[in-house]
């Protein structure tokens, strides 16, 4: 079954104003179960406004945002709790950070969630071994941290309310390669842990095609594709078509198929190309 | 997000739009001190009539002007009433009385004129300062008119350069707050519930991650206008020049003769005139 | 003489107590027209040695050594106000942000901003900001409020602020970090036009392989110390140092390294995906 499902759902800013755009335009979707699914579109596609749809920041003009099978704007007042049980990640998180130390940061959602004490405890230190803070760093007051272990408490700071779903918008934004993985190295340790459904927001094509299972491509406020990741590579004329590419190692394929070099298409990471040509390169001595 | 707007800028190419900005300034005070002189039905009128003719060759639509008008309008009722009410005008003016009310007609005259004063002074300097001028236009021409100032050590670019860079960075900072709302919202952080203790409190998550932010970006702004080798107003040109042209006389011919046509009126019209 | 000599460079910074080491006996030639890019993961000191060449570090007291600007020691005690700021006028400066380096509310007066404090006559200036506008591919928005514009577009007028003071070189301080894969293809395009047309001396910091290999040059700064320098190729080559330094080959080169350590003699260029497809069509006789 799926988790999230998002059904015909519309969103309208400054509606009945000259104005008036529209940020999405129809959209479905379906999250799946214990899946990494990664959303790809240009910056102003609509993908931030869908992000904050499905924790409830943003309410859909028109349609509907289910939750293992259950709307989430049946009863508004309760909208918090769906916060609690979808997490999201923002944009460049370590802006939000203002406690004193690491710790009390990252126990703001517990609290919130009027947790006890022990509980809060036990939530932080399970939060911060999932990103790799150690002990000694969650005393410390979270401005002296360095950039990428701001954005590990931050992200820790969410994790801490177990959300069944951890939605995350460019998470390794600005990050240099070795802070990059860790951050992606967290993400996969909260996920295997917890079973929860992952949602990444991305601009790096690559990236996509290293962690995600399946993929949804927004493009102007609409979805343009969606499936199982093979099935949206696959596409590459049309991925190329919106602007966005298709991950270096397809064009690479896709390059050398032009030349002559019969290569499988279903290529997308080092991993996969670094086999299929050791195999067309052994066969050729 | 990006339709934050600053001031109420209205876009468009009419003929106070290019009105040079230092004259809209002179303009807009002898505009607030013709409102003041107006004293009697006639010089109301004529000011009502000057409000009504500012909106139609500035073109800003009638509904946009009306929503400046709403902000003030209990404030505006409020005296209206007052003067209603208060004026003790002579035994014949009596209109209407019981037990300790008396209206006056004098007393409404001087409503009505109170509620003319305000809402031309509002649509005056909202057409000639807010509508037809952005905020930067405005702070260039408050420079520009206040530096002779600098001779008396008043530092005037100093204070046009910080209206400037605050012009510049309200809409990052409008929208940041935003941001860092939605962040905290989403760890379960609650701005609309509870007593006003507690919503004050609930603000803490917001406020410091935004003073944190503002000081960052204070520091690296700096930063990025020393390396653009900015060393205060001394030796500092400037690109733009405003240079007036017959527009701004034919503004300043009419603000003029408006100016005196209510004097006059004020002198010569028959008509009731204001009192106490 | 180089355009910029650095010799025995050391920097820290006073943190609390003990001094933090930032940068250690670094020392580097940089020729006038060069394209270089200065490679390290966050905190490697690559951006302190940026700010130094701009002399916009707020204490020096941890500095030791010598840098030498065409000719010029700025870095001794009898440079006066006057000559930093010739300084700055010949090294300009982007830097991460977008957002906190424009100053003012419309496009063309932000791009004014630098040639205004330079105290150029008014013709000069709005000849310096049409052409810095032009070359930046921004002129169609010379009306426009910066906050509207996207990040890379941002980031173009504040190219385009330091165009128009004419430096003789461009330091870009991690300038695409924060910019999209569309923005970031901006402003990397924007920086080797600089270079190759308009004869700019680049230095860009990153720590994208993508945009280094770019250069002419690159230099892999780890812990403070210079660990690599030379052609994009010749640092590739060093993959497993690169790694031991938080860096990550451009996927390409990555792919055809992991070949060659299984044996397969590919030989040709692999900098970019073009020579890399090159190289492997070579091998199988394409």
């Amino acid at each position: 079954m799926s988790k999230i499902k998002i059904e015909n759902v519309c969103y309208v800013y400054d509606g009945g104003t000259p104005f008036e755009t529209v940020a999405l335009d129809n959209i479905n979707i379906e999250i799946r179960e214990n899946t990494v699914t990664g959303i790809i579109g240009h910056t102003g596609s609509g993908k931030s406004t869908l992000v904050q749809m499905f924790n409830g920041l943003i309410k859909p003009t028109s349609g509907k945002i289910l939750l293992d099978g259950v709307d989430i704007w049946e009863k508004p007042k309760e909208i918090s709790k769906v916060r609690f049980r979808v997490g999201l990640v923002m944009q460049y998180p370590e802006y939000q950070l203002f406690e004193e130390t690491v710790r009390a940061d990252i126990a703001f959602g517990p609290k919130n969630m009027g947790l006890d004490d022990a509980e809060v405890a036990r939530r932080v230190h399970e939060a911060a071994s999932f990103v790799g803070l150690d002990e000694s760093s969650l005393d410390k007051s979270p401005f002296d941290l360095s950039g990428g272990q701001k954005r590990r408490a931050a992200i820790a700071g969410v994790m801490a309310m177990r959300p069944e779903v951890l939605v995350l918008d460019e998470p390794s934004a600005g990050l240099d390669p070795a802070g990059k993985n860790t951050i992606f190295d967290g993400i996969k340790r909260y996920a295997a842990a917890t079973g929860a459904a992952v949602i990444i927001v991305s601009h790096s094509m690559d990236d996509m095609a290293k962690y995600c299972e399946d993929l949804v491509v927004l493009s102007h406020s609409k979805v343009v594709m969606s499936g199982k990741r093979n099935e949206v590579f696959g596409q590459g004329e049309l991925l190329e078509k919106i602007g966005l590419g298709v991950p270096q190692m397809t064009g690479l394929m896709m390059m050398l198929r032009e030349k002559g070099i019969d290569v499988p298409a279903d290529i997308y990471t080092v991993d996969d190309a670094e086999a299929a040509l050791a195999r067309i390169l052994g066969g050729a001595l | 997000m990006s339709s934050i707007a600053l001031g109420q800028y209205y876009p468009s190419k009419s003929f106070m739009h290019r009105l040079d900005p230092r004259m809209k300034i002179i303009i807009g005070i002898a505009y607030i001190v013709a409102s003041f002189l107006c004293t009697n039905v006639f010089s109301f009128a004529l000011l009502l009539l000057s409000a009504v003719v500012l909106i139609v060759i500035s073109r800003i639509p009638i509904k946009v002007v009306l929503r400046s008008i709403k902000a003030i309008i209990f404030i505006m009722l409020f005296t209206a009433v007052l003067n209603v009410f208060w004026t003790k005008g002579k035994p014949e003016e009596l209109l209407f009385s019981w037990q300790f009310i008396n209206i006056y007609s004098s007393g409404l005259y001087n409503a009505a004129f109170i509620v003319v004063r305000i809402v031309s002074m509002i649509i005056g300097t909202s057409i000639f300062l807010t509508y037809t001028t952005t905020p930067i236009q405005l702070t260039d021409a408050l420079e520009r008119l206040l530096s002779p100032l600098k001779v008396i050590k008043v530092p005037v670019h100093e204070f046009a350069m910080m209206m400037t860079i605050a012009l510049r960075f309200i809409p990052t900072i409008v929208e940041e707050t935003g941001k860092i709302m939605s962040a905290q919202k989403a760890r379960g952080a609650d701005f609309t519930n509870g007593s006003i203790s507690k919503r004050a409190k609930a603000l803490v998550p917001v406020l410091i991650p935004l003073f944190v932010s503002a000081f960052r970006r204070a520091g690296e702004l700096a930063t990025a206008m020393t390396c653009r080798c900015y060393r205060g107003g001394e030796g500092r040109t400037r690109m733009t020049k405003l240079t007036l042209t017959y527009r701004d006389f034919v503004a300043l011919f009419f603000i003029a003769a408006f100016i005196a046509g209510i004097v006059l009126l004020n002198i010569f019209a028959p008509g009731y005139t204001m009192g106490g | 003489m180089s355009y910029i000599e650095i010799r025995d460079l050391n920097f820290s910074y006073r943190d609390d107590e003990k001094p933090l080491s930032v940068l250690r006996d670094v020392s580097l030639d940089i020729e006038k027209g060069e394209y270089v890019a200065i490679v390290g993961h966050n905190g490697s000191g690559k951006s302190t040695l940026a700010k130094l060449l701009n002399l916009v570090i707020d204490d020096y007291e941890g500095f030791e050594g010598s840098i030498k600007v065409d000719g010029k020691e700025i870095t001794s005690s009898d440079m006066t106000e006057d000559d930093i700021y010739e300084l700055r006028k010949k090294i300009g400066m982007v830097f991460q942000n977008p957002d906190n380096q424009l100053v003012a509310t419309i496009v063309e007066e932000d791009v004014a901003f630098g040639p205004e404090n330079l105290g150029l006559p008014r013709e000069e200036i709005r000849a310096r900001v049409d052409g810095a506008l032009m070359t930046v591919g921004m002129t169609a928005y010379a009306k426009h409020e910066p906050h509207r514009l996207s990040g890379g577009q941002k980031q173009r007028i504040a190219i385009a602020g330091i165009i128009a003071m004419k430096p003789e070189c461009i330091i870009f301080d991690e300038s695409t970090a924060m910019l999209d894969p569309m923005g970031r293809r901006e402003v990397v395009d924007t920086m080797e036009k600089l270079n190759r047309e308009e004869g700019k001396t680049v230095i860009t910091i990153t720590h994208y392989m993508d945009e280094a290999v770019r250069a002419d040059r690159v230099i892999v700064i780890d812990d403070g110390k210079v660990v690599l320098d030379g052609k994009p190729s010749e640092i590739f080559a060093e993959d497993k140092l690169l790694r031991q330094c938080g860096l990550d080959l451009p996927l390409c080169a990555d792919l055809l390294l992991r070949l060659r350590a299984r044996g397969f003699s590919l030989k040709g260029e692999i900098n970019t995906p073009e020579q890399c497809a090159q190289t492997i069509a070579d091998a199988l006789g394409k």
